[in-house]
């Protein structure tokens, strides 16, 4: 049973992407997973350039501002598979896409939800944030202000989508919307509650870490050319 | 998590590769997703289902199921037009969970090729399965 368990995932880092790019590569990892011409799951590290994207179950009754407004900021809304509603993402925004299996070793979508925000919870609490659950709403919250996000699509049991975690980026177009169609309801960063800028790389090799813990596994670096190999055209 | 002996997997309906089920009930047949799958996806928020009308060939999708932010696919086991759809879902999808094979139904279909029916798996076969992936 134990050689059955997957100890090793595939991590790449990449540079900030498009999210409608990040979606392809996602997509052709899950196709790749599920004809098992990659057999470990993928967890891809990166950023976005400014976008909202609008979940499932989302509308565009939860942006605050006209779609002509956000064409002149340059930013742009696109329709999601995901769970979730409406959010922003963009440059200081750690994303963490991991591609994994659901089914080997079986896990519940609620348990891997969980383990998401305990990686953010874990890293804020490496510097000293005190974030925690909130019972009502998913993510990670300080007080009535949300520092990280979850959204997860499955496929054929594969999983993708994942974490958004605000280290760094501008807070002012989370104004601009109702965040996951909340109301009352604030959004927050590791920079806005240390009251400094906090470095992306040792953020990153903080979540790494605590993926490796949570989930019993070693993250095995690797480039996006190497793993496109394994991928189809 | 349920234990995959603890599963409940009726003997009276066949069983897809990805958790749906199907029930043949004259020339129709019914279909859902099972209880390891609503065991896996836990408390489900929300159900798309097709209309009425809507035909699909076997394994594609044709419904999605929202539980704790998370969307996933379901797929038709059997190839056919969907002849009617559990619209008791669209304000109680914890029927899925409450009861699978019962009042968590998801749509009827009329089926393009019986021999589509025979090719899934028994809940013996499908239980061998489950169990040799653990």
């Amino acid at each position: 049973m134990l050689a059955r368990f997957d100890k090793r995932w595939l991590c790449v880092e990449l540079p900030a992407t498009e999210y409608r790019e990040a979606w392809d590569l996602q997509v052709s990892i899950v196709d790749a997973r599920k004809d098992r011409s990659i057999d470990t799951n993928v967890v891809l590290l990166l950023e976005h350039p400014p976008v909202f994207t609008i979940g499932n179950r989302g509308g565009l009754d939860n942006l605050r501002v006209s779609r002509g407004f956000l064409a002149k900021a340059g930013i742009g809304v696109i329709q999601v598979q995901r769970g979730g509603n409406i959010t922003f993402h963009g440059p200081g925004q750690l994303i963490m896409y991991p591609i994994i299996d659901l089914h080997s070793p079986r896990q519940t979508v609620t348990d891997y939800v969980e383990n998401l925000e305990e990686v953010m919870l874990r890293t804020a609490s490496d510097w000293g944030i005190k974030a925690e659950r909130n019972s009502a709403n998913r993510g990670i919250w300080v007080g009535n202000n949300k520092l990280g996000s979850v959204g997860i699509a499955v496929r054929h049991g594969i999983s993708f989508h994942g974490m958004a975690f605000n280290v760094n980026l501008s807070l002012e177009p989370f104004g601009w919307i109702n965040p996951c169609g909340l109301q009352d309801t604030g959004t927050t960063s590791m920079a806005q509650e240390l009251s400094h800028k906090v470095s992306m790389d040792q953020v990153r090799n903080s979540v790494k870490r605590h993926v490796e813990a949570l989930f019993g596994v070693e993250l095995v670096m690797t480039s996006l050319a190497e793993l496109q190999g394994h991928l189809k055209s | 998590m349920k234990k995959i002996s603890e599963l409940d997997l009726p003997d009276d309906i066949r069983y897809a590769e990805d958790h749906e089920w199907a029930r043949l009930e004259g020339d129709k047949i019914r279909t859902g997703i099972d209880d390891y799958a609503q065991d896996q996806l836990g408390d489900i928020v929300f159900v798309e289902l097709p209309q009425v009308g809507d035909t699909f060939k076997k394994g594609e999708e044709f419904a999605t199921v929202e539980s704790v932010k998370a969307v996933s696919e379901c797929y038709l086991p059997v190839g056919g037009e969907i002849t009617a759809v559990n619209t008791a879902l669209e304000e109680s999808p914890e029927l899925v969970n409450k009861s699978p094979y019962g009042d968590g139904w998801f749509v009827e279909v009329k089926l393009n090729d019986p021999s589509e029916l025979d090719a899934l798996m028994t809940n013996k076969d499908y239980l061998e399965k489950l169990k040799g992936a653990e």
